[in-house]
């Protein structure tokens, strides 16, 4: 009960008043049973202490996505800024990690350049108004949205989730992609989320490089990146910085991607190793240099594109063999990490390929 | 009066104008200690400034120079209904509207009002707003926010340092009392007009959100700083960041002396701000990473003075490409004019609802104005190049999320009552003559 109204309400007894008296709520423990840290984690890609499974509310669809709304215990991850990370540990009221996975349903793209909107409420009251969670890199996951969320008791949960008007680089029927609204009930039940798998990895695996196996999830599609095979274009390669995996290929026809079909579009899709999830809101840039003479110089920007996935790119005019392609993380990747993720993709160094 | 004592009574006073009503204030004035507040002129009309907003005259500045912000709100929505305004309507509206100004001296001890008009209103003439009015109906300024329309007729704004006094003007406005300050109140009342919609009320100043954080949105272990002046928890209007009033006043036609207010209701998500980010997270978002690097803003940032120096925080694409993050302030350099913003921010927080939220209530010659504001706080194209979100590390648009919008306008005193869409324009230019 709020201080200030309690002090008022002594001090009125005022009819009136007595709506506003509304009390809180309890606490339920949260079910937070994470082992602790592996100690003297490695710089880069991990194996984390354990796993978690994952609940799902339901499925809808809305505007050209999809969204399903799932959830799992609460647990620790880390935000970051800059090159900084954040450890937030469970809360005491923490009931669920909350995700709301919203996709491209034609192309499967979990796009990076809009933040879906969560409010929740409960018998018409409002619970959690507005709420923007962080993009987030899991090592069962890949790249989706997520945070921790207090619900004040079990029961069921009214959860709207929306997304706006994507950004400016995205190609096809993505580009096409508006606004979109999803409703879902949440049956929020300590019995039902402690019967979730939750298995510790045995101690000589945690810590150790490496990842645990994606999670496949019914009517949820996995993105990973396309494989060396699957991207269009010319492959020239695979280039590696701060653990994680730089492949470039490039487009002849750059038309999809800028007015002049006659450049090429240079393209360098990010991925995690192991798992192959494509890492979104990174700064990036590169040089093309041919015989010593830079032919390029210039922001690798971010795309959402059906058949390259989440990638970097630019307009070239030609790429010609033997060119020297050096990139630049200007900013590492500002996706909040899930355990296994928090000290990789921090210290990247340039990369570089010879096309 | 001990310390503890003050802070209950100063938590008592903003729970009763959050609550509201007679019975409230006549528990406020019956706790006492009985406040003293200078009376207004007999004949406000020819004492008070064409400008309704002319307010920083009125105002104390702190130490550091900036303005005193007047701590305790109210907002009264009004609808008028169907048809036209007619002149006995006009009388009724001014004479309340007097009588408050009679009663307390104008002033932040004493009480700051306006009255605004939305374009929803102006609707019901034949004529339209003259051009020198931008005032189009509201609608979402990002592409992730969707906002309702505050689509009610008019708007008045009480300001004023005590609380008793934001709720006196409102009991008065509604004819609910018979006297005001011992002054003796007219008959008329506002209720007589219009019909008064869902009240909004808040608080700015030291201590105030500290004290009310016990709310939605706000994690339970109370994290807002005890001296902080807004919910986020750093000092916000700075002097050296808001324009003179002149910047944001209409300069010609017949609303010549007004301005036009823009009012957002945001709500606040703060776990995340308090809980998930750490202090140089929250400095960077709020002000720009140097300012976190270096050190420059101790606690709320009061050892800024009147000035954020967001000079020294860069370009923002250029930092949000090597660092990752963009700052609120920093994004909103590239809109200032003679190194000033082209808003005059007079926003506060709320418990409205059980939620931490802002009444984000700016003045500027123009929506337009704000519009352009808004836009540099999106931060579109810094998203578009860089590692930066479109709410992620982005300012504090994570945080914030805007639940309704609304434009208005503030005509000049003289028209303050019904104003029609477009009066008579000397008559108007005159007023502002006599008065500036």
């Amino acid at each position: 009960m709020h201080k200030s109204r309690r002090a008022f309400l002594a001090g009125v007894g005022a009819a009136g008043a007595a709506g506003l008296a509304g009390c809180s709520g309890f606490e339920l423990q949260s079910g937070n049973r994470e082992p602790p840290l592996v100690e003297n984690r490695p710089d880069g890609v991990y194996v984390p202490t354990h796993t978690e499974g994952m609940g799902m509310a339901s499925m809808q669809s809305d505007g050209g996505y999809s969204c399903a709304l799932t959830y799992s215990f609460p647990h620790r991850f880390w935000t970051i800024t800059g090159s900084d990370t954040t450890m937030v540990e469970v809360g005491n009221s923490d009931a669920l990690h909350l995700m709301p996975i919203v996709w491209h349903s034609e192309t499967g793209i979990v796009p990076s350049d809009v933040n879906p909107t969560v409010d929740i409420s409960r018998d018409g009251e409002s619970v959690v108004d507005g709420l923007s969670p962080w993009p987030m890199l899991a090592q069962r996951m890949g790249f989706h949205f997520g945070d921790n969320v207090e619900l004040p008791e079990q029961g069921e949960y009214d959860v709207t989730v929306s997304i706006g008007e994507g950004g400016n680089r995205r190609t096809g029927s993505l580009a096409d992609a508006g606004a979109a609204e999803f409703e879902f009930t949440l049956d929020y039940q300590l019995s039902e989320l402690n019967d979730l798998p939750f298995e510790d990895i045995p101690p000589a695996r945690q810590g150790t490089l490496g990842a645990v196996q994606p999670m496949q999830m019914d009517m949820v599609p996995l993105m990973q990146a396309p494989t060396e095979d699957e991207l269009p274009g010319t492959v020239r390669g695979t280039a590696e910085s701060g653990d994680a995996q730089f492949v470039v290929t490039t487009i002849d026809d750059a038309g999809a991607f800028g007015d002049d079909a006659d450049q090429q579009h240079l393209a360098v899709s990010a991925h995690t190793p192991y798992n192959r999830y494509p890492i979104p809101l990174m700064s990036l840039s590169a040089t093309v240099t041919r015989d010593g003479e830079t032919v390029f110089d210039g922001y690798l920007n971010e795309w959402q594109d059906g058949d390259l996935g989440i990638h970097y790119g630019a307009l070239l005019d030609t790429v010609k063999e033997g060119d020297e392609l050096t990139i630049t993380v200007d900013s590492p990747p500002q996706v909040s990490r899930h355990e296994g993720y928090e000290t990789a993709f921090l210290n990247m160094s340039d990369a570089t390929l010879t096309l | 009066m001990s310390d503890s004592y003050g802070i209950d009574r100063r938590e008592f006073v903003k729970a009763a104008v959050a609550i509201g009503g007679a019975s409230a204030l006549s528990a406020c004035l019956d706790r006492g200690p009985e406040i003293d507040v200078p009376r207004g002129p007999e004949d406000p009309a020819s004492a008070f400034p064409e400008r309704q907003h002319a307010w920083n005259a009125a105002l104390p500045t702190d130490d550091a120079g900036n303005n005193h912000h007047p701590r305790h709100r109210v907002l009264l929505p009004l609808s008028y209904g169907d048809g036209m305004p007619t002149d006995a309507e006009r009388e009724t509206v001014e004479a309340a509207l007097a009588g408050l100004e009679r009663a307390y001296e104008r002033s932040a001890a004493g009480l700051l009002l306006t009255v605004s008009y939305s374009p929803y209103y102006f609707d019901r003439f034949d004529e339209s707003l003259p051009e020198s009015v931008d005032l189009p109906e509201p609608r979402a300024l990002a592409d992730f926010e969707d906002p309702d329309a505050d689509d009610i007729d008019a708007i008045v704004h009480l300001a004023s340092d005590h609380g008793e006094v934001v709720m006196g003007a409102e009991e008065a406005l509604k004819g609910e009392v018979d006297e005001l300050n011992g002054v003796s109140q007219p008959d008329a009342s506002l209720t007589d007009v219009f019909t008064l919609g869902e009240r909004r009320t808040g608080f700015i100043g030291d201590g105030l959100p500290a004290e009310n954080q016990d709310v939605d949105g706000v994690p339970d272990d109370g994290p807002v700083p005890e001296d902080a002046p807004l919910y986020m928890g750093f000092e916000s209007a700075f002097q050296g960041n808001q324009p003179g009033e002149d910047r944001v006043t209409i300069q010609s036609g017949p609303f010549a002396g007004g301005t036009t207010q823009q009012l957002s209701t945001l709500t606040l998500n703060l776990k995340q701000w308090y809980e998930q980010d750490s202090r140089d997270q929250r400095v960077s978002k709020m002000f720009c990473p140097h300012h976190a690097s270096e050190g420059t803003v101790e606690g709320t940032g009061e050892n800024l003075g009147t000035d954020p120096q967001m000079d020294d925080c860069g370009d923002p694409t250029e930092t949000a490409r090597s660092e990752g993050v963009v700052g609120h302030g920093q994004k909103m350099v590239d809109v200032r004019e003679d190194d000033a913003p082209i808003i005059l921010r007079r926003d506060f927080d709320s418990t409205d609802q059980d939620r931490a939220g802002v009444h984000f209530l700016s003045l500027q010659r123009t929506i337009e104005d704000f519009v352009t504001t808004r836009e540099a706080m999106n931060g579109d194209d810094v998203a578009s190049n860089s590692a930066v979100g479109q709410r992620t590390n982005n300012g504090i648009l994570q945080y914030i999320d805007t639940v309704r919008r609304g434009n208005f306008l503030i005509p000049p005193r003289s028209l303050r009552a019904l104003p029609p869409a477009n009066p008579a324009d000397d008559a108007a230019e005159n007023a502002e003559v006599a008065h500036a």
